[in-house]
C-alpha cells in the first residue's frame, strides 16, 4: 500500500525503532574491546631466545630496530680445547614511532624471539618514549597468548613429531 | 508592594525557565539523537550519562577568546548575539503553562509572541552581514529568504486558530480549545509546526547553516561566549515553538485532573513536541534551496489558505 | 509631567534621532538597523498611546518583514561592510524639502482632525484588536478594501516586471 508522505513516517519509524534497540557503541576505556586472535599489538621480545643473529633488524622495512652486542669468550672446559666465543646481547630496541606493523620480524626469527601481543595501550606524550629497549619489549612477552589451536587434522608442528620420534627411539611411551 | 514583589517574582521563574529549559532540551538532544542513531552520546560529563554535558560546554564557551574578525563591523557583530537571543526570552514571558500560571497574561498574546520571534531574526541576519565573510554573508541570504517564505504560512496558521477560538489571548485560545480541534486545525497545527522549525533553521531546514557548503553560515565567525548564545537562542526557540505549538493546537493544559495539575500537562506536551523537533531531525536529510521555497509557496501557503476557509466555515456553522 | 509624558517624549526622540541616522549614515546596513530601531520607537510611542494591536503589527510587519527585506536585498548588493563615503547626497537639499513638506501636510492634517481629542489611557483599552477589527471592517471598510486593490495592482506589475518580455532565455 502507498500513500502520500509514507517515506516521511518510514523515516520517523526507523528511528524510532533504532532508539529503542541497544546502541552498537564500544565503550572502550570502561570495556576492553574484543580483538581477534593474532591480533598486532605490540612486539615482545623472549631476551633468551635472541642470539644476535641481526636478521629482524635486517630485514626490518622501516629500519627501526637497534641491536648493540658484543662477543664474550667462554673458556675450554676441556685442556687444550678451544675457548668458545658468544654473542651477548647488549640492547635491542624497536622504535614503534617508525614501526609500521607489518610482522616480517616476527616472521624471520629463526629462534622465536620476537612475538605479537595484542596490547595496544602504549601511546606517549613524547615521541622518544615510543623507543621500547628490551626490558619493556621483555615485559609484553607476558601478554602474549598462547597460540591459536591447530585445525581440525591439521599435521602436528614438526618441533612436536621430531620429539616424538625421538621418544620412540628411546622406547617410551608417547602421549 | 505585594504587586512589585509578584512582577519581580514572575520575571525571575521566566528567566530561570529560560536558562534552564533550553539546556533540558539541548541535552535531550544529545541523548536521543545519539540513541536513534545506535551512539550514547555523552557518557561522562556529570557522572550519569553525562547530565552535565551542556554545563561543561558552557564553562567551556565562558574560557574561549572573544575574537572579532579584523574587516568585520565591530559593533553590529557584538550586538548580533543579543538581538538574536532577548526575543526569545520576550516571547516566553506571554506564553502560560496554566490557568494564571504566566509571566505577562496580555490580551493579544499571540500577535505578541509570532511578532517577537520574527525579530530574532534580524540578530541572525546581523551576524552575517557585519563578520565580513563569504560564507557567513550566504548564510544570512539564506536566513533571509527562509524567513521571507515561512513567515506567511507560520502567522497564518496562528490566524486559523485565533479565528476558530475568537481571541488573540493565548489563555483564551486554550480555554476555547475542545478535543476535536486536534482534527478540525490538524492541517494548521502542521503547517505551524513546519513553518516553525524552518524559521528556527532547524533540520530539515537548516540550509543556512549547512555545514558541508557554508561551514556555520551566518555564525562562521562567532567563537566562546557569542556562540554559546546564538546556540542558546535556537534552543530557546525551539523551546518557544513547542509550547506555542502545545498551547495553540494541543489544548495547554487540557487533559485527565487539570485542576489539580494541568500546567504538568502544558510541560508534557511542549516535551513531546520538543521531541519531535529532535526526532525529525534525526528523520529527515536536509532540503536544498528550491525544494525548500517549493514547500513553502506551493505546500505550505494554499494548505493554510485552505485551512482558514475550513476554520472560517466552522466558525460561521458554529456561532449559527 | 506624567510618566506616559516622559516616556513618549524620549521614544520620539529617539525616533527623530534614529531617523536622521538612517539618512545620515555612510554605511548601508547601519542604515537599515537604524531604521529597526525607529520603527521600534514608533511601536513604543503606539504602546504608550494605547494602540497595543497595532503596536505589535509595526514589529512584525516591519521589524519582523520589511527590514529582513531590506537586508535581504542589501545582502545581494555588494555594499561593503565597512562605510561608504561615496554615497550619493547630491539630492539632499530636495529631500530635505519634500521631507518638512510632507511633515507639514501630515501635522496639520493631525492636528486638523484630533485637536482637542482627550485619550482616556486608565480606562478601556481603545486600541485593542477587537476595537481595530471593528473600526477597519465597519467604519473605514471602503478604503481598506480600496488600498487592498493598490497593493494587488502593486504585486501584478511586480509579476510583470519579473517576467520580462518572456522571449529572453529558454523559458
Amino acid at each position: 500500500m502507498s500513500f502520500p508522505g509514507k517515506g516521511l513516517l518510514k523515516g520517523l519509524a526507523v528511528t524510532m525503532r533504532t532508539m529503542t534497540k541497544r546502541s552498537v557503541t564500544a565503550h572502550y576505556p570502561d570495556a576492553l574491546p574484543e580483538l581477534p586472535p593474532r591480533s598486532r599489538g605490540v612486539i615482545a621480545l623472549i631476551e633468551e631466545n635472541c642470539t644476535v643473529c641481526m636478521l629482524c633488524a635486517r630485514e626490518c622495512p622501516a629500519w627501526c630496530i637497534y641491536i648493540d652486542s658484543h662477543k664474550d669468550t667462554i673458556p675450554a672446559t676441556t685442556e687444550g680445547g678451544r675457548d668458545k666465543s658468544r654473542n651477548v646481547l647488549d640492547r635491542f630496541a624497536i622504535d614503534f614511532s617508525i614501526c609500521m606493523y607489518c610482522s616480517i620480524c616476527v616472521e624471520v626469527c629463526p629462534f622465536d624471539a620476537l612475538h605479537w601481543s595484542p596490547e595496544f595501550e602504549y601511546a606517549e606524550l613524547d615521541i622518544r618514549e615510543l623507543t621500547h629497549e628490551k626490558e619493556r619489549l621483555r615485559e609484553w612477552m607476558w601478554t602474549v597468548p598462547a597460540p591459536a589451536a591447530l585445525d581440525e587434522g591439521a599435521e602436528p608442528a614438526k618441533e612436536i613429531t621430531t620429539a616424538q620420534k625421538a621418544a620412540e627411539r628411546q622406547g617410551r611411551p608417547t602421549p | 508592594m505585594a504587586e512589585l514583589v509578584e512582577v519581580l517574582l514572575r520575571v525571575a521563574v521566566v528567566l530561570l525557565a529560560f536558562l534552564v529549559v533550553p539546556l533540558l532540551v539541548g541535552q535531550v538532544e544529545h541523548k536521543a539523537m545519539a540513541h536513534m542513531q545506535s551512539r550514547v552520546g555523552p557518557m561522562y560529563a556529570g557522572g550519569f550519562h553525562g547530565w552535565a554535558q551542556l554545563v561543561a560546554d558552557g564553562v567551556k564557551f565562558v574560557q574561549k577568546e572573544d575574537v572579532v574578525p579584523a574587516a568585520a563591523d565591530r559593533t553590529v557583530f557584538k550586538m548580533a548575539p543579543a538581538v538574536a537571543l532577548l526575543p526569545y526570552l520576550v516571547a516566553m514571558v506571554a506564553i502560560p503553562i496554566g490557568p494564571g500560571l504566566v509571566g505577562q497574561d496580555l490580551d493579544i498574546g499571540l500577535f505578541f509572541v509570532v511578532a517577537v520571534m520574527g525579530v530574532g531574526v534580524v540578530g541572525t541576519l546581523m551576524g552575517g552581514w557585519s563578520s565580513a565573510n563569504k560564507f557567513s554573508l550566504l548564510g544570512g541570504i539564506r536566513v533571509a529568504a527562509q524567513l521571507m517564505a515561512y513567515e506567511l504560512p507560520f502567522v497564518l496558521a496562528a490566524a486559523s486558530v485565533a479565528m476558530a477560538a475568537g481571541t488573540l489571548s493565548l489563555t483564551g485560545i486554550v480555554e476555547a480549545w475542545n478535543p476535536w480541534w486536534l482534527l478540525w486545525q490538524a492541517p494548521a497545527a502542521l503547517v505551524f509546526f513546519v513553518a516553525g522549525l524552518a524559521e528556527l533553521q532547524r533540520p530539515p531546514f537548516d540550509i543556512p547553516v549547512a555545514d558541508a557548503e557554508l561551514v556555520f553560515g551566518p555564525y562562521t565567525e562567532y567563537g566562546g561566549l557569542r556562540f554559546a548564545l546564538f546556540i542558546l537562542a535556537e534552543y530557546a526557540g525551539i523551546v518557544v515553538l513547542s509550547a506555542l505549538t502545545a498551547v495553540l493546537f494541543l489544548g495547554g493544559w487540557h487533559g485527565p485532573w487539570e485542576d489539580q495539575v494541568g500546567w504538568l500537562w502544558t510541560l508534557a506536551k511542549t516535551g513531546l513536541v520538543a521531541f519531535v523537533v529532535v526526532w525529525v531531525r534525526v528523520a529527515y536529510p536536509r532540503l536544498r534551496e528550491d525544494q525548500l521555497q517549493r514547500l513553502a509557496w506551493q505546500g505550505l501557503v494554499p494548505l493554510v489558505l485552505f485551512q482558514l476557509a475550513v476554520t472560517a466555515i466552522g466558525v460561521v456553522v458554529m456561532s449559527s | 509631567m506624567t510618566v506616559v509624558e516622559v516616556l513618549f517624549l524620549l521614544l520620539g526622540l529617539v525616533a527623530a534621532g534614529s531617523a536622521l541616522l538612517v539618512v545620515t549614515t555612510r554605511t548601508m546596513v547601519h542604515a537599515a538597523l537604524w531604521l529597526v530601531v525607529t520603527l521600534g520607537a514608533v511601536a513604543g510611542i503606539f504602546l504608550l498611546l494605547a494602540a497595543e494591536f497595532v503596536a505589535w503589527v509595526q514589529i512584525l510587519i516591519y521589524v519582523g518583514a520589511v527590514v529582513v527585506l531590506l537586508l535581504f536585498a542589501l545582502m545581494l548588493t555588494k555594499a561593503p561592510t565597512g562605510p561608504q563615503p561615496d554615497l550619493d547626497a547630491r539630492r539632499a537639499l530636495p529631500a530635505v524639502a519634500v521631507a518638512g513638506l510632507v511633515l507639514a501636510v501630515l501635522g496639520t492634517t493631525v492636528v486638523a482632525g484630533f485637536h482637542g481629542v482627550e485619550l482616556d489611557l486608565d480606562g478601556a483599552v481603545v486600541g485593542s484588536a477587537q476595537t481595530t477589527g471593528a473600526t477597519i471592517f465597519q467604519q473605514w471598510v471602503l478604503p481598506f478594501e480600496v488600498l487592498s486593490v493598490l497593493l494587488l495592482a502593486a504585486l501584478v506589475g511586480a509579476i510583470v516586471l519579473s517576467r520580462g518580455t518572456g522571449r529572453r532565455g529558454g523559458e
